[in-house]
């Protein structure tokens, strides 16, 4: 099945390559849902991300014909769809929060009383998130929400592996930092 | 237990480890609480990461339909544009080809001539090649009918001799240079204007 998709992909683009619009619009319905969930991923808006998202396609479209098939055509999109979302980011004066310290739990210590709505908490985690500086973030996002390898990640963002590793484990141990108290509250519950 | 294996738990939680590294973390964390605990707090954050929801992801038909109409007009690879690109590096092949046969024909003419002037060819071969002399005949006509003397006869045969011997070499390679930095010229846009498309994508 995955080979036959493989071919049936690598088709669509060398039909895109020639400039069929019909072809390219395949390649877009197949990839929308991994490319928007890395941009949103990334900026944190919806509505930036769906305008982050059509920007990446439209700049693939304008640059397949440099596209050589060796690459993942997911891997080559999703770097297109970092830059993006950096630039639509910067275009928006960038609204990610530098620091979560104004969003943390009035309450440090985890008690029942302190215990915030699921909601809540999956805000905080977000924050977080776009908190942390865009290198590493996008190590996080490909490794957390796209299960990608770290051979595959080093592939996409076009750094070696050990840059890989440095920034997922610098990203993580910020976010631990950062969300010391949602971890407390999440092993209590698991107790 | 000493030599904690802090660094690779990383890898550890996202399965990247095998052979006896992985074999070396995993018995470390069988003896080693302060590891165990910092794995906990990795796994912990991995299910918090998690629960952050997806986002309400567009249809992708009518996401792809949209981007279509976005879509601004490519340039197409033809078969003619790839014909194109194979006669436009050609160009220079053939520039320096032809600078090559000008460079060389010119080297041989004049080794033949230094050959025939030490009688180093035999006749047949002699009668083939002018000498640098014989070319200069406008100058000696005009000196058998009395209108040029002495040195201005001599600085005529040598002006007319450059003017046919080397004149026309130094014509043809400045010609080829020119074509060259043409050439050049044109590609240098090119690649700057495809970079700047390039930069589109990142």
């Amino acid at each position: 099945m995955a080979v036959v998709l493989e071919v049936s992909e690598a088709e669509l683009v060398k039909d895109a390559q020639h400039g069929d619009r019909n072809a390219f619009s395949e390649l877009v319905r197949i990839h929308t849902h991994g490319v928007f969930n890395v941009v949103y991923r990334m900026c944190g808006d919806a509505l930036i991300a769906e305008d982050a998202a059509q920007e990446t396609f439209i700049r693939a479209w304008q640059s397949i014909s440099s596209y050589h098939p060796q690459t993942p055509l997911r891997n080559w999109l999703y770097r297109i769809a970092f830059n993006a979302a950096m630039d639509m980011l910067r275009k928006e004066k960038r609204i990610l929060p530098n620091d979560i310290e104004d969003m943390q739990l009035t309450d440090g210590q985890p008690g029942l009383e302190s215990l915030v709505s699921q909601q809540e908490r999956t805000q905080l985690v977000q924050k977080a998130i776009l908190s942390l500086p865009d290198a590493s973030r996008a190590v996080l996002v490909l490794r957390e929400y796209e299960g990608m390898s770290y051979q595959e990640i080093s592939s996409t963002l076009d750094i070696p592996i050990g840059t890989v590793m440095s920034r997922l484990s610098y990203a993580r141990n910020l976010l631990k930092a950062k969300l010391k108290p949602q971890l407390s509250l999440l092993e209590i519950e698991h107790v | 237990m000493s030599n904690h294996v802090t660094e690779w738990l990383n890898a550890y939680l996202d399965g990247e480890l095998n052979g006896n590294r992985l074999q070396n973390v995993e018995e470390h964390l069988a003896g080693c609480t302060a590891c165990q605990a910092e794995l906990d707090s990795l796994q912990n954050l991995s299910v918090l990461l998690q629960e952050v929801p997806a986002p309400e992801f567009p249809s992708p038909e009518r996401f792809a339909t949209q981007v279509n109409l976005l879509l601004p007009q490519k340039r197409t690879s033809t078969p003619n544009s790839q014909l194109f690109e194979i006669a436009w590096w050609m160009i220079p092949v053939g520039l320096l080809a032809v600078w090559v046969f000008i460079s060389t024909a010119a080297l041989l003419g004049d080794a033949m001539s230094v050959a025939k002037n030490f009688g180093l060819l035999d006749s047949t071969t002699a009668s083939f090649i002018s000498a640098p002399s014989d070319t200069a005949e406008v100058t000696s006509t005009l000196g058998q009918f009395g209108m040029l003397h002495g040195n201005n006869l001599q600085w005529a045969e040598t002006t007319e001799n450059f003017t046919r011997g080397l004149f026309p070499q130094i014509v043809l390679q400045v010609s080829v240079a020119l074509l060259y930095l043409t050439w050049f010229a044109v590609w240098w846009a090119r690649q700057t204007h495809q970079g700047r498309e390039a930069l589109l994508e990142g």
